[in-house]
């Protein structure tokens, strides 16, 4: 069974999330839910977890401080990271994938493009 | 309402649009005419704070019982059991999506932006005044208020 983190301050974008999940059909899959960066990278750490799907704007840690903890932890480093942001744009979303992020996905997501960013992830 | 032909309204218009139809699945409709809210206490509100590279808040409002209505259908719920916090975070989150959206459509690719945290509305809605942009829309029927507020929309709109 797969373990996803989702962290986002609002329980609707988590939601969303989730329901695109379903749709995508990702088979057996355990879902974490995290209100923010600090409560996902515990989660993260609770057992081991193949996907983190990230907000950038939260209360007490912020996605980008979140990712950055990751590729900086051995524990996590190879954890694949996506952010999904209402407020990224070209440039912020390079400096996300600088920073180790495997996607970066704008607000409001649809099933197709959390497929398209999760290709590799299915595939494995 | 802010000059039509302007970098800043036609923003907000796709913004509005594009935030709405893919969260919510409602359409979004321009308003000649202001349209104000039958009962002022019968809206929800929430504001967003933009820190850089302008600073700004946008403001949106919406009647409660269509807020009630989304909320419902979103969440695949009773209308009877939609929960207060849960209006109020669907609000949130597509003001969130929109304030987004909306700065991507303003500035350009190589131009970052930071925006604050959605907060929830108590009281009244704070009066527009000369450094406000007040877009007067509807869905379905009723009434939807967005403002932007700060020198730098002004300075945008003209």
């Amino acid at each position: 069974m797969k373990r996803i983190v989702i962290a986002d301050d609002s329980a609707t974008a988590r939601m969303f999330i989730k329901r695109c999940l379903d749709i995508i059909g990702l088979g057996d899959v355990e879902i974490v839910e995290a209100e923010h960066g600090k409560e996902a990278l515990t989660a993260a750490k609770a057992a081991p977890t193949d996907l983190l799907l990230s907000d950038l704007n939260m209360p007490v840690m912020d996605g980008e401080t979140l990712l950055k903890w990751v590729k900086s932890s051995p524990k996590l480093m190879d954890m694949p990271v996506v952010i999904i942001t209402s407020a990224g744009n070209p440039a912020k979303e390079q400096e996300l994938l600088k920073l180790g992020a495997l996607k970066v996905i704008n607000k409001p997501i649809s099933p197709p493009m959390l497929m398209d960013a999760l290709a590799k992830f299915i595939d494995d | 309402m802010p000059h039509q032909d302007t970098p800043i309204y036609k923003a907000m218009i796709e913004a509005v649009r594009e935030t709405f139809e893919n969260m919510a699945f409602v359409e979004v409709a321009e308003q000649s005419e202001e349209i104000g809210f039958d009962i002022p206490t019968e809206r929800d509100w929430v504001s967003i704070l933009i820190h850089n590279p302008l600073q700004g808040e946008l403001r949106l409002a919406l009647p409660k019982n269509l807020l009630t209505t989304m909320t419902a259908d979103m969440f695949s719920i009773d209308i009877a059991d939609v929960e207060e916090v849960q209006r109020q975070d669907i609000l949130s989150e597509i003001l969130n999506t929109l304030a987004g959206l909306f700065m991507t459509k303003l500035l350009p690719n190589d131009q970052t932006y930071q925006l604050g945290l959605p907060e929830y509305g108590e009281g009244p809605i704070p009066e527009s005044d000369e450094e406000s942009l007040v877009w007067n829309l509807q869905i379905e029927g009723s009434p939807l208020l967005l403002v932007a507020n700060g020198t730098g929309f002004i300075s945008e709109n003209n």
